[in-house]
C-alpha cells in the first residue's frame, strides 16, 4: 500500500511548539522505509500517527489514495510491533498472536493456521504456550513480531524493535527482518536511532531532526550526497571529518587548519557563487590517500590507532589541535605520535553553506 | 548419601550468627511470640466459650467446660441470627460489586484520559476522604427520605450500601489509578491496533492484569459491612433487617438479655463467610502477572 503525508504535523496538548511540522513523504508500496533520527526527534510520534495512536494536527495521512486522518487504528490495515514489544501479560504467546484475529472473529481453524505458520517462520513453535514472562527478551521480539504478521495487514509498523537485543541478536535480526518483510510483500515502516540498521535494512531512509524531515533516500544517497552538514555527521562511522573555510580565487582555503584544496572542476563551478564565503568541507575517513601529493595535501600527527583488522583508524591531529579520523588498510604501518602526509581524493570532498548548512556540490 | 555429603556444608546465604547476633535473635522471637500469643488467646477464648455450656450470661475465664451447642442453638432459635446473616452478605455482596463496578471506571479514566478537572476531582475525591462518615448523618435521613419519596422501594439496607460503596469508590479510585498507571500505554495502543474499543481494552486487557487488585478491593468492600456497627445502628431501627453486627451487639448491650457466649458463637460464625470469600479469592491475589509484559 502506497503511504503519503502531506504536509503533516503534530503539537502535543501542554506544548509551545510543534513536536514535528512540515513532513511531507510519499513511501511506494512495498518500500521498507525507516525513519532514522537522534532521540527525542519525533519518530515514535511520525510512526503514531501513522498508526493513528496520535491524533494528526495538521496535514493529511493516505494509504493508498484514501484519507486516513479520523480512520481507528484497527481499520487502518496496519500491524504494528511496540518498543517495548506490549505482549498482553496475562495471555499465552498463543493467544498473544491469536487475539487480533479473534476480535475479528475469523474461525478457529484460520486462527490456528495462521498463528502455526507465524510461529514456524519465526520459529517459536516450542513455547507457543508459554506466559511472556516465561520466555527470553529475544523470544519476546520475535512473539511481537509474531502477532504483527498474523494480522497480514498492508502496513508493517516497527518501533526500534531491536534496541533491547545484543550485539550479535541484532545483527542476526537485522537479515531476519528484510526477509521477512520480502516474504510478506508489505509496505514497513521502521523507526530506529541506529543508523546501521537504516543503512543496511532501508530501501527507503526518512532521516528526521528537529522535526523537520533532512533528506529523504535510499541509503548510498545519505553516503555519498549528505544533504546537509546534519546529514553528512549523522550518517557514517566514524564521523565524517568537517573544516570550516574560506573560497579564495575557486579554491579551498582552510580557516584553521592551513591547507589549500583544489576542487575538481565540477565542484568550482558550483562553487563559484560563493567566491569570498564561508565555506564547510566535508570527507570521509577512507578518502584520504596516504602519502605526499604537491597539491590537496596535509601533515598530521597520528594520535590514536584504532586497529580493526581489515583496517584501521588514525584519530589525527592537525598543529592547531583539530582532529580528524583517516582510515587506512590494516597492514600499513602506523605509530602513535609519527607525522604523515596525506592528499585528499577530490571526488570524495563535500561542499555545505556555512550558513545556511545546505550542500553545495 | 547425597544428604550426608552436605551435613558440613553451610548453605545458608547469610553471614554466620555470631553470639550477639544469636541472642538478638532470641529476643526478637520472644517479642514475636508475645505478639502472637496477645492477639491468639482472646481469639481461642472466644472459641471456646462458645462452645461451652458451662456459660451462661457472661464468659468466664477458668470454671468448668462441658462442650456443647446450645449457644448455637440459642443463636438460631432464639434470635434473627439468620436475618442479620443474609441481611449482612446482601449488603457486602450489593457493595463489593458496586464498588468493583465503579471503581474500575473511575480508575481506569483517571488513569488513561486526560480530560477537563481531572487533578482537581482527584484532590476533591481525597480531601472529602478525611471526613469521617458518621458527619453526614443527618445528610444521609434527608437523602434517604427524598430518595425514598421518588423511588417507594428504596429501602434502608439499600441506603447502607450506597454509602458503603460511595466511600469504597472514592479511596479504591486512588488505589487502582495507581495499579493501572504502572501498566504501559503501550498495552492498550497494541490493543487498539488489534482491534479493541476503549471498554474492550479494559475488559480484555487492563481488568486481567489489575485482577489481584480488583480481588482486593472486592474482599475490602466484603468486609466493611461486616466490621461495621455504626451506620446500621443508626440507619436501621427493625431488628429484622440489622446486619451481624449490629444484631449480635443486641446479646451484650442489656444485662436483662446478656448472652455474652452466644455474641462469642456469632462472632465464630460471623468469620466464615469472610474466610469462604477469601479463600476463593486467594488465586486471584497472587499478583506479578504485569512482569513480562514488557522488555526485560
Ligand atoms: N504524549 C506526549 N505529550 C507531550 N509531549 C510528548 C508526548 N510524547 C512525546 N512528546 C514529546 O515529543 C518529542 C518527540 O518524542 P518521540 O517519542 O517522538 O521521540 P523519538 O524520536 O521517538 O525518541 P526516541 O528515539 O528516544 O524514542 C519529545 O520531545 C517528547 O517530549
Ligand atoms: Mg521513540
Amino acid at each position: 500500500m502506497k503511504i503519503e503525508l502531506n504536509n503533516i504535523g503534530k503539537k502535543y496538548e501542554g506544548r509551545e511548539n510543534f513536536t514535528i511540522r512540515n513532513i511531507d513523504l510519499e513511501i511506494d508500496d512495498k518500500d521498507f522505509c525507516v525513519i532514522l533520527g537522534p532521540s527525542g526527534c519525533g519518530k515514535s510520534t511520525l510512526l503514531r500517527m501513522i498508526a493513528g495512536l496520535t491524533s494528526i494536527t495538521e496535514g493529511d495521512l493516505y494509504f493508498g489514495g484514501k484519507r486516513m486522518n479520523s480512520v481507528e487504528p484497527k481499520d487502518r490495515d496496519i500491524a504494528m510491533v511496540f518498543q517495548s514489544y506490549a505482549l498482553y501479560p496475562h495471555m499465552t504467546v498463543y493467544e498473544n498472536m491469536a487475539f487480533s484475529l479473534k476480535m475479528r472473529k475469523e474461525r478457529k481453524s484460520v486462527i490456528h493456521e495462521r498463528v502455526l505458520e507465524a510461529a514456524e517462520l519465526l520459529k517459536i513453535t516450542d513455547y507457543l504456550y508459554s506466559k511472556p514472562s516465561e520466555i527470553s527478551g529475544g523470544q519476546r521480539q520475535r512473539v511481537a513480531l509474531g502477532r504483527a504478521i498474523v494480522r497480514k495487514a498492508g502496513v508493517f509498523l516497527m518501533d526500534e524493535p531491536l534496541s533491547n537485543l545484543d550485539a550479535k541478536l541484532r545483527e542476526h535480526m537485522r537479515v531476519e527482518l528484510v526477509r521477512l518483510h520480502q516474504s510478506l510483500d508489505t509496505t514497513s515502516i521502521y523507526v530506529t536511532h541506529d543508523q546501521t540498521e537504516a543503512m543496511t535494512m532501508a530501501t527507503k531512509i526518512v532521516l528526521l531532526d528537529q522535526g523537520k524531515v533532512q533528506q529523504v533516500g535510499p541509503p548510498t544517497l545519505f553516503y555519498e550526497k549528505p544533504a546537509n552538514l546534519f546529514v553528512a555527521g549523522f550518517i557514517g562511522s566514524p564521523t565524517m571529518n568537517i573544516f570550516n573555510g574560506e573560497i579564495k580565487e575557486g579554491n579551498f582555503h582552510s580557516l584553521e587548519e592551513d591547507f589549500v584544496i583544489e576542487p575538481k572542476e565540477s565542484d568550482r563551478e558550483l562553487l563559484k557563487p560563493f567566491e569570498g564565503k564561508k565555506v564547510a568541507m566535508g570527507i570521509r575517513s577512507e578518502r584520504f590517500i596516504a602519502g605526499e601529493a604537491e597539491k590537496n595535501a596535509i601533515n598530521v600527527k597520528v594520535d590514536v590507532i584504532e586497529m580493526l583488522g581489515k583496517e584501521q583508524l588514525l584519530y589525527c591531529q592537525f598543529p592547531n589541535g583539530k582532529e580528524c579520523v583517516i582510515s587506512e588498510p590494516g597492514y600499513f604501518e602506523y605509530a602513535v605520535d609519527e607525522d604523515h602526509n596525506f592528499h585528499l581524493d577530490l571526488d570524495g570532498l563535500h561542499f555545505f553553506d556555512a550558513e545556511t548548512t545546505e550542500r553545495i556540490n | 548419601m547425597r544428604k550426608k555429603k552436605e551435613k558440613g556444608l553451610y548453605l545458608s546465604d547469610r553471614p554466620p550468627l555470631t553470639p550477639l547476633k544469636a541472642v538478638l535473635l532470641t529476643i526478637s522471637y520472644i517479642l514475636l511470640f508475645i505478639y502472637v500469643f496477645v492477639i491468639l488467646w482472646p481469639l481461642a477464648q472466644i472459641v471456646f466459650s462458645s462452645f461451652n455450656g458451662s456459660q451462661d450470661q457472661y464468659i468466664r475465664i477458668g470454671g468448668t467446660y462441658e462442650f456443647s451447642l446450645k449457644h448455637f442453638k440459642y443463636l438460631f432459635e432464639e434470635t434473627y441470627f439468620l436475618n442479620w446473616v443474609v441481611n449482612t452478605i446482601v449488603i457486602a455482596v450489593a457493595t463489593a460489586l458496586l464498588t468493583l463496578l465503579f471503581v474500575s471506571f473511575t480508575g481506569y479514566a483517571y488513569s488513561r484520559y486526560r480530560f477537563k478537572g481531572r487533578k482537581a476531582s482527584l484532590m476533591a475525591i481525597m480531601l472529602i476522604q478525611t471526613i469521617p462518615s458518621f458527619v453526614g448523618i443527618v445528610a444521609y435521613y434527608t437523602m434517604h427520605s427524598i430518595i425514598a419519596a421518588v423511588i417507594p422501594g428504596f429501602s434502608r439496607q439499600m441506603f447502607l450500601v450506597l454509602i458503603y460503596a460511595g466511600g469504597g469508590i472514592a479511596s479504591n479510585t486512588f488505589i487502582l489509578k495507581g495499579y493501572i498507571d504502572s501498566i504501559s500505554t503501550e498495552l492498550d495502543d497494541a490493543a487498539r491496533i488489534d482491534g479493541c474499543g476503549n471498554l474492550q481494552v479494559y475488559r480484555l486487557i487492563i481488568m486481567p492484569i489489575v485482577r489481584p487488585m480488583l480481588a482486593i478491593i472486592a474482599l475490602w468492600s466484603f468486609i466493611g459491612p461486616f466490621l461495621d456497627y455504626m451506620l446500621p445502628s443508626i440507619l436501621l431501627s427493625d431488628p429484622k433487617q440489622y446486619t451481624l453486627a449490629t444484631g449480635l451487639y443486641t446479646l451484650i448491650t442489656d444485662v436483662r438479655n446478656m448472652h455474652q457466649p452466644v455474641f462469642a458463637a456469632g462472632g465464630l460464625l460471623t468469620a466464615l463467610p469472610i474466610i469462604i470469600l477469601f479463600i476463593a479469592l486467594q488465586n486471584q491475589l497472587v499478583s506479578g502477572l504485569a512482569s513480562g509484559a514488557v522488555k526485560g
